[in-house]
């Protein structure tokens, strides 16, 4: 062979792994940008826009500031968990599993089941709710839409809805957009965003703490872990899964800081009262204009309907992993009958008890939110004694400071979650 | 359901059972009847007090040590917890027992039974590496979760004999076995059977050492390699290594080409050079060269540079060329001939060369500049009498492509003429390799399920 057929080979093996390289980062780029921000933007769901209008429409601005301090919360809490994942490679419901034994993993799959199956139930109310703005009837919309997310997960790949889950995150700018509609004073805003305000009202506390609740859910911890897992990260695309991370938490907190902030210069000025969402959107209409009131219901819509689909294959997930049972979308029916069996069961039942008359939802929401509040103690201490175990994260436990600040802000959440609890059972 | 053997206690072959555990003995089956054999779990003796020869406890039993042996790891040692001081933990010899009596008497326990609490080799500890954790079922070929451990009393012993991965173990660990059963006796007249698997099939795979196990060692390798594969896929990455890396090089070889490309490239990546080339070598060059183009570019040097010359040539060929092309889809050990070759020779080359070919079902006729001229079968060898040159026997009418044909235009091919292989030859006609109808089909394949 000739010298200059050797030369031209070699150039030709150089570019093509060059070529492959250069794809690879491209899509290690698009690769990493996902769990974090789904995980945070899952969160802005029916019930965290409802919660977001609710403390915007009755207390104005006044709650805005509590938005810092969640936002500081959920990246420390997001980064423990992501870390785990990068680190044991295993799920936290595995975890929990492995190191806590059978007993305890039983029970709290159990009530984990029940408070995801509220959440699923308030997503499908979230659907209906934001359709019939349009004029769709609830008994149209609920089947349809609730078929569209056992269709779009069941016969799709996870690649596929991953993507679909990505191009969702993209429509909360639907907020952003209606928020502007409203024609806030930026500079009362700002002072309002930045001033601590309390009051002794106990109304004004629930809020406060549903705020919180609602942006701190059990099920997201499980959701991350998992999906760090599965996308196979390393220890040494850490950086980059913090980065995640810190985007997500700082994008669900800047679409809350939008929803509460267009509430607060309209209804609350006006001195609308609202109960719902749906209130919230229709109210707007004449304050700030009808397509002001359809971005609001698009963006209601869009997040229930990637919240239904969320929330059932994180449950399904999680329990799987947790019980040793065949737990992937790659496999068929009948091979993973446990897995495809709980998410069917959470998107009929969600979305039948919508349909059924003379459902008490409120009430439903009410205990769901309960169940989580008395879930999420139990999680995070999970959670730190996870990550403080040498056993499972090696070198990568909590230094000294973390653990500190960890522990406070997990010991403020208990308190915080507890007082929901409290305030969710006593007669309102 | 083969994967599991729902057993009750009468139908445990203990026949067979306990000749293995007791080889020394030789024991009639009356003589074995006449001893007592209860089943136990490990659940039931965790949290236990061991009761002392005083009668006081002597602390919480937390583990309980196994030495490996065949077939059945017997219970050797306790893992005790002196209940003053927690945390205080040692190992305290397990009771000779006559019967399953709970609490556990050590009535003839001394000073001597006592060691701190360090593993010997071949020593297992039960709850901290298989309770709760995953194993995998070699027999059913899947990854499982333990929620028991049941263990036979025989011969004053207990001999650990199956794992529990059924809903029915998870509800008694809970506390609602009885609970579940009453509901489903009422409403659906069903009864949930238990799920055991015998010890025999059982693959622990908690952490590194317990793949060092030397019981254990071929009992991965029993495993078709696409379920092994498939089972890797399923182990999260520290396992995944670790099962791996237990593997002989031939068996990863096997596992590597059956495994999705992204895994392949996380499993080889953190290993050092010499060692994943011996893997890759052992690969199809075809395979290797799908890997090697997928890994970061200093390593795939790296590899390269370790391997055997000839094969790293090869493979570099391959790279050269673009996956979803005849030049990427080939292998280029390809065996090809002079037209006046006997067919003795040609059968004699096959024979010697077997071992390393991908392919060996078509031979093909070169002339001295390698252009292809025609093709022979082996079934076409077979029946010709050993004198015979290929000139004669050869079929002109070969089917080739060109090294940048495209996968679809090649498969069209294949379909048409109902090949097993197809040659790839370069502008001037020469041949530079062959297409496997395998290689084809692992690039169509994945958009044919798809609706």
């Amino acid at each position: 062979m000739s010298e200059r057929n050797e030369e031209g080979k070699k150039v030709n093996i150089f570019r093509r792994l060059f070529q492959k390289r250069f794809w690879r980062s491209l899509g290690l780029l698009f690769a990493l940008i996902g769990p974090g921000i789904i995980t945070s933007n899952v969160d802005n769901d029916a019930g965290g826009i409802t919660t977001y209008s609710l403390a915007g429409a009755q207390y104005g601005l006044s709650l805005l500031w509590t938005l810092i301090p969640i936002t500081v919360a959920l990246i420390i809490i997001q980064e423990m968990c992501a870390r785990m994942g990068v680190v044991s490679g295993k799920g936290l419901s595995d975890l929990i599993r492995e190191r806590f034994g059978a007993k305890i993993t039983v029970y709290l799959m159990m009530v984990l089941f029940l408070a995801n199956l509220g959440n699923t139930i308030s997503e499908f109310a979230g659907i209906a709710a934001s359709l019939e703005i349009f004029g769709v009837s609830k008994y149209l919309s609920v089947p349809v839409g609730a078929f569209f997310v056992w269709w779009l997960v069941v016969k799709g790949s996870y690649k596929s809805v991953e993507k679909v889950f990505l191009v969702a995150c993209l429509f909360y700018v639907s907020y952003i957009i209606s928020g502007f509609m409203g024609k806030p004073d930026w500079g009362e805003i700002g002072i309002a965003l930045v001033t601590p305000t309390l009051s002794a009202d106990p109304a004004f506390l629930t809020m406060a703490v549903g705020v919180v609740g609602t942006t701190i859910a059990p099920w997201m911890q499980f959701y991350l872990q998992s999906s760090v897992v599965d996308k196979g990260l390393k220890a040494e695309d850490y950086a980059y899964t913090r980065v995640d991370i810190i985007v997500g938490s700082l994008t669900v907190n800047i679409v809350a800081f939008f929803i509460i902030m267009l509430c607060a210069v309209t209804l609350f000025q006006q001195g609308i009262r609202i109960e719902t969402a749906k209130d919230a959107a229709q109210a707007l209409a004449p304050l700030a204009g009808a397509y002001c009131t359809y971005l609001f219901a698009f963006g209601l819509l869009n997040a229930s309907l990637f919240a239904a689909s969320i929330l059932p294959l994180s449950t399904a997930y999680t329990i799987c992993e947790a019980f040793g049972w065949e737990s992937s979308l790659n496999h068929k029916f009948t091979e993973a009958p446990q897995f495809y069996g709980l998410y069917s069961l959470m998107i009929v039942l969600g979305a039948a008890i919508i349909l059924l008359p003379n459902m008490p939802l409120i009430g439903i929401m009410y205990y769901s939110q309960v169940i989580n509040g008395l879930l999420l103690p139990f999680v995070l201490i999970f959670m730190l004694l996870l990550v403080n175990d040498r056993r499972i994260m090696g070198e990568y436990v909590n230094g000294r400071t973390m653990n500190l600040i960890t522990w406070l802000t997990v010991g403020i959440l208990i308190l915080l979650s507890l007082a929901i609890v409290i305030t969710s059972l006593l007669p309102a | 359901m083969g994967t599991f053997c729902h057993v009750d206690k009468n139908a445990f072959p203990i026949e067979v059972g306990l000749c293995y555990i007791l080889p020394r003995l030789e024991v009639g089956v009356m003589a074995v009847n006449a001893e007592p054999q209860v089943f136990l779990f490990l659940s039931e003796i965790l949290g236990q007090p061991l009761i002392g020869p005083e009668g006081r406890p002597v602390g919480k039993i937390v583990d309980l040590v196994a030495t490996v042996t065949e077939p059945y790891p017997v219970v050797t040692e306790a893992m005790i917890d002196r209940e003053e001081q927690r945390g205080d933990l040692f190992l305290c010899r397990f009771p000779e027992v006559e019967e399953v009596r709970l609490p556990i008497h050590a009535d003839r326990t001394t000073a001597d039974d006592y060691r701190p609490p360090e593993l010997r080799e071949n020593e297992l500890l039960l709850k901290d590496s298989l309770l709760d954790k995953q194993i995998v079922d070699t027999h059913g070929a899947k990854v499982l979760r333990v929620n028991d451990l049941q263990f036979l009393m025989a011969r004053r012993c207990l001999h650990l004999v199956h794992v529990d991965v059924g809903f029915r173990g998870l509800m008694r660990r809970s506390g609602l076995e009885k609970l579940v059963d009453l509901f489903l006796h009422t409403f659906f007249d069903y009864n949930l059977p238990n799920q055991y698997i015998s010890w025999k099939y059982v693959q622990p795979i908690s952490t590194p050492d317990l793949l060092r196990l030397k019981i254990t060692q071929d009992r991965l390798a029993r495993i078709h390699p696409a379920d092994l594969a498939d089972i890797i896929e399923d182990l999260d990455v520290n396992q995944r290594s670790a099962v791996f890396r237990s593997l002989d090089v031939e068996t990863a070889a096997e596992i590597l080409e059956e495994t999705d490309p992204k895994i392949q490239v996380s499993l080889i990546k953190d290993m050092n050079a010499a060692v994943a080339s011996d893997i890759i070598e052992e690969m199809s060059l075809s395979e290797a060269a799908d890997l090697l183009g997928d890994l970061p570019r200093d390593k795939a040097e790296g590899i390269l540079k370790e391997m055997e010359q000839d094969i790293a040539e090869d493979v570099k060929e391959l790279l050269a060329h673009p996956e979803e092309e005849a030049g990427g889809l080939m292998t280029s050990a390809v065996l090809h001939f002079l037209p006046e070759t006997t067919v003795e020779k040609v059968l004699a080359a096959i024979r010697g060369e077997a071992e390393d070919m991908d392919f060996i079902y078509y031979v093909y006729v070169v002339n001295e500049a390698d252009r292809l001229l025609g093709m022979v079968s082996l079934r076409e060898l077979l029946a010709a009498p050993m004198a015979a040159r290929l000139a004669d026997l050869m079929d002109e009418r070969v089917i080739s492509v060109h090294l940048d044909e495209d996968k679809d235009e090649i498969a069209e091919l294949f379909a048409k003429y109902g090949l097993m292989a197809i040659p790839v030859v370069d502008d001037l006609g020469r041949i530079k390799g062959v297409i496997p109808f395998k290689n084809l089909l692992e690039v169509v394949a994945p958009h044919l399920g798809k609706k």
